[in-house]
């Protein structure tokens, strides 16, 4: 979920700016510190106001300004045990990855979709493997269709590579695992108008 | 991609809030952070997109990426849209002795059913806490009577 968080810290405004009024300088200065970059307390999505600005003191041979800052900040924050609404973005034979828009690297690993279920080739999508739950009768693929709701199991910050190939994927600074096998898990179509189940079931 | 640890700034929180976060295992952190429901981030940064087209003529220049698909996010995830709506919303659900976390998770998710809001908030049914099916019912319907479009 979205947090507001309040922070400290020591913001460098460069002389190209110090023309601006202090407050527009300084929020420049933290967004361009603090946007879409992953704290330990979670994604920045944007600067939500400045508390209060000390300092200014010009350090020797520096020309930019240096300013303590007091200010809040929305994070992204997922929490263990957080259900969240997602959607589909792709699958492959290790499960499937959702997304939020502003945030991509969820993944279901095959373990935590509901059993019986197959893997096959997606017959829409040459470079795709699908998923397809099957329940009694009925099976149920899982696609773009409708909102997936998932249940966060584990968050992982991987450390900064320090070498990366050519073709690597890039690099995700915090990667959430998330399980659709629960009540009200999965696609939501799964759930809606849903007939009584008879106690014999299950 | 940079990873950065400004110090976090303790904020005081009530000493009821710390013991139930401690009953729902969530951490430290939690407790110097208050949550928000998507509602409440979309009229944030509602009013942010605002301010940056009444300063610029292309607001979306300066307006990041991350910040314009939060905000399609939380638009598309928010049941209650206008402030009064979700004043209310945040009003209800402060009254029945939520963590701040639930409260935010079933602001989010709007069970319609006290099952559907157990499995999406199990803590609610933690050992010692008063959360009855009935009461969670009355909330619910509290939360249901609450008006989405103004």
């Amino acid at each position: 979920m979205f947090c507001l968080s309040e922070l400290e810290d020591t913001v460098r405004v460069p002389p190209s700016d110090l023309n601006l009024p202090l407050e527009v300088a300084i929020k420049k200065a933290l967004q361009k510190l603090f946007l879409d970059k992953v704290l330990s307390i979670g994604l920045c999505v944007s600067i939500y106001g400045i508390k209060s600005i000390e300092g200014g003191f010009v350090l020797p041979g520096d020309g930019a300004a240096t300013y303590k800052v007091r200010f809040r900040i929305v994070v992204f924050r997922p929490f263990v045990g957080e259900v969240i609404a997602a959607k589909f973005k792709e699958s492959d034979s290790n499960g499937l990855r959702l997304t939020l828009g502003f945030f991509e690297d969820v993944y279901v690993p095959a373990p935590l979709i509901p059993t019986p279920n197959r893997c096959e080739p997606d017959p829409y999508n040459r470079n795709q493997m699908r998923w397809v739950w099957k329940y009694g009768d009925d099976e149920f693929i899982i696609d773009d269709s409708c909102q997936i709701k998932f249940r966060v199991e584990n968050i992982s910050y991987p450390p900064v590579p320090t070498e990366r190939a050519e073709d690597a994927k890039p690099f995700a600074p915090m990667v959430v695992t998330g399980t659709i096998d629960d009540d009200g898990l999965g696609p939501v179509s799964w759930w809606e108008a849903c007939a009584p189940i008879s106690d014999d079931e299950d | 991609v940079r990873i950065r640890f400004p110090s976090l700034v303790h904020s005081a929180m009530s000493g009821e809030e710390e013991e139930n976060a401690a009953e729902l295992k969530i951490g430290d952190e939690f407790l110097k952070a208050k949550c928000l429901m998507n509602c409440e981030v979309s009229l944030i940064l509602e009013h942010k997109y605002e301010q940056l087209q009444q300063v610029s003529e292309d607001p979306m220049n300066q307006v990041s990426q991350v910040f314009e698909k939060s905000l399609q996010y939380v638009k598309r995830f928010s049941r209650y849209k206008n402030p009064d709506a979700v004043r209310q919303v945040r009003e209800i659900l402060s009254r029945h002795q939520l963590t701040e976390f639930e409260l935010c998770v079933l602001g989010n998710l709007c069970p319609e059913t006290a099952e559907e809001a157990v499995a999406m908030v199990p803590s609610l049914k933690t050992k010692g806490r008063a959360h009855s099916d009935e009461a969670i019912e009355k909330m619910l319907n509290d939360l249901s009577l609450v008006k989405r479009f103004e």
